[in-house]
């Protein structure tokens, strides 16, 4: 019967009211009704919490209208509500009416990315005097092998989604105004004590840090750009809270 | 991770759980729990907010743990599914609930999930024997996995099924002797219920096996004065209604005094308001203990 129940609260089906007592379809609709209702706008309210920003950009009454029709084919799977909305970024990508914002999906996506690494276990990182303790114990710190938490993450997005992001979440700190939103931009997405946090880094360093994280010797992840500071990037690396090994590689 | 044992920490014993009433614990308190230690008879968590491995949710409970009893409420269990419990979130409940060591842990008589899809709302079941049968299997299974006895939820409902042949508190109480569950009683519920289905709030009371209470949740609710039949819709997000509090007095009075919690999950008023709620239930179950002391 839950079967029945289910289908009666996603399609305007009335074959199940004759469960329902009630003098009439219309009382017994209206009583139906409180269950949909429910369950409408708390996957709604759910979205709106998940996607913040996805849904300051366009708006309380479309971000609604969007959800509505996300959440008709698309239920959560798990009774974690916080997990829900891992295809919405797709879906956004997808939906006829948000083509206007072309970045919205990137954006969306970012957001489903930071929530899910603030709730992932945290890594505890090596400290700025235990990283320059390594450095100094070596004879070669061109073979060195430095290793980053699990929760660093790299996206690339080809729009300006980490300036719109901070845009909003710190917005005494960055004009909209000013930026472009058709620049391309890498993006660092890492873990800071208990919360997620997101860095828009260069090209270089990109590609620095995933080389990092492929188990690449600090001589081998260095790129070939001369204007890319190993000094200055190492810094950002120890400040970010990423580095959680060092060790020579093996001869 | 098992979390450091409140005894060791010189936080106050289980009977705080027992003599003060608690309130539902929400992120944006946690600061001000931290900071100003308000007196509260403890916390009550929402079960599925709390399976992070990391993150502030799991951090904070266990701070603000150190210092309070705890009880953890479920809501994604889904005990009247008419298919299987979902094995791997049993295991992850059973793991918070080890962590935790709540004085309680409680779940609802409704089912939330169908063919693998979450639904995020307590709905209703039927009140017959294929139903009860099934709830029952569930309830056996849930307290055999956590190693205790849980509380189940009387629910809030909209509509009654035809199909039921029983009433819902003759359900309850075979689902209680069958499985030796305990019971919350929701006071909020009762009213919710009974408004919807025209039913005498107080008679249910009378009417509940009150033995099997371990913990009341006292919360509001809204009216939707439609003009076809008006419902009362159970939203957690108004302060305790005059109604509720007078059937909580006629509650005491009838089954004597028990654990409560203010359960506020919306539109949330300052830590402070909340508390002041705590303090008015404890002194009606200060009073009702008093005048039964002079019976």
């Amino acid at each position: 019967m839950n079967k029945a129940f289910n289908d009666a609260l996603f399609h305007q089906d009335e074959a199940f009211y004759k469960e329902i007592k009630g003098q009439s379809s219309k009382e017994k609709a209206l009583r139906f009704n409180v269950y949909r209702n429910n369950v409408y706008v708390s996957l709604m309210d759910a979205l709106a919490d998940i996607f913040p920003i996805t849904q300051t950009l366009v708006g309380e009454d479309f971000f609604r209208a969007m959800a509505r029709e996300y959440l008709q084919q698309n239920r959560p799977k798990s009774p974690i509500i916080r997990e829900y909305g891992g295809t919405f970024a797709d879906f956004i990508r997808a939906f006829e009416p948000s083509q206007s914002v072309a970045f919205l999906g990137d954006i969306a996506d970012l957001e489903y990315k930071l929530l899910t690494l603030t709730h992932a276990p945290e890594f505890t990182p090596l400290t700025h005097e235990e990283v320059s303790a390594a450095f100094n114990h070596t004879t070669d710190p061109a073979k060195l092998l430095i290793r980053l938490s699990p929760n660093t993450q790299i996206m690339l997005s080809c729009y300006a989604i980490g300036s719109i992001y901070l845009a909003h979440k710190q917005p005494s700190e960055q004009s909209l105004t000013q930026l472009d939103i058709n620049n391309s931009e890498h993006l660092l997405l890492s873990k800071s004590f208990i919360y997620a946090e997101m860095h828009v880094i260069s090209e270089a360093e990109a590609s620095f840090i995933q080389r990092l994280m492929q188990d690449k010797t600090l001589e081998e992840a260095i790129p070939d750009d001369d204007t890319f500071d190993t000094g200055a990037s190492l810094a950002k690396l120890i400040q970010w809270q990423l580095i959680t090994h060092v060790s020579e590689a093996a001869a | 991770m098992v979390f450091t044992p409140k005894q060791s920490q010189g936080a106050p014993a289980p009977s705080s759980f027992i003599d003060n009433t608690g309130i539902s614990l929400k992120p944006s308190y946690y600061h001000e729990i931290l900071d100003q230690r308000p007196t509260l008879g403890f916390f009550e968590i929402h079960a599925e907010n709390y399976l992070s491995l990391g993150g502030p949710a799991r951090y904070y409970l266990q701070k603000i743990r150190a210092h309070y009893a705890f009880t953890i409420h479920g809501v994604g269990l889904s005990i009247g599914a008419d298919t299987p419990l979902d094995q791997a979130h049993l295991k992850r409940i059973a793991q918070l609930v080890e962590d935790v060591q709540p004085e309680v842990f409680s779940e609802h008589l409704a089912w939330s999930t169908h063919d693998h899809t979450f639904l995020n709302d307590l709905l209703p079941v039927a009140y017959d024997q294929a139903t009860l049968n099934r709830v029952c299997e569930h309830i056996d299974q849930l307290q055999s996995t956590l190693k205790r006895q849980i509380l189940m939820e009387n629910p809030s409902t909209y509509f009654e099924f035809h199909r039921s042949d029983r009433s819902e508190i003759d359900f309850i109480r075979e689902m209680t002797q069958r499985t030796g569950c305990g019971l919350l009683l929701d006071i909020n519920n009762v009213e919710v219920s009974c408004f919807n289905h025209q039913t005498n709030p107080f008679d249910y009371i009378n009417g509940f096996p009150g033995d099997a209470v371990g913990q009341i949740h006292l919360a509001g609710h809204t009216l939707d004065e439609n003009p076809t039949i008006a419902l009362k819709i159970d939203s957690h997000d108004t302060p305790v209604s005059n109604e509720v509090w007078r059937l909580y007095q006629h509650t005491l009075k009838t089954i004597g005094d028990r654990p409560t919690l203010i359960e506020r999950d919306g539109n949330l008023p300052t830590l402070s308001i909340l508390q002041a709620e705590a303090q008015q239930a404890d002194q009606i179950r200060a009073q009702i203990k008093q005048e039964s002391r002079h019976e």
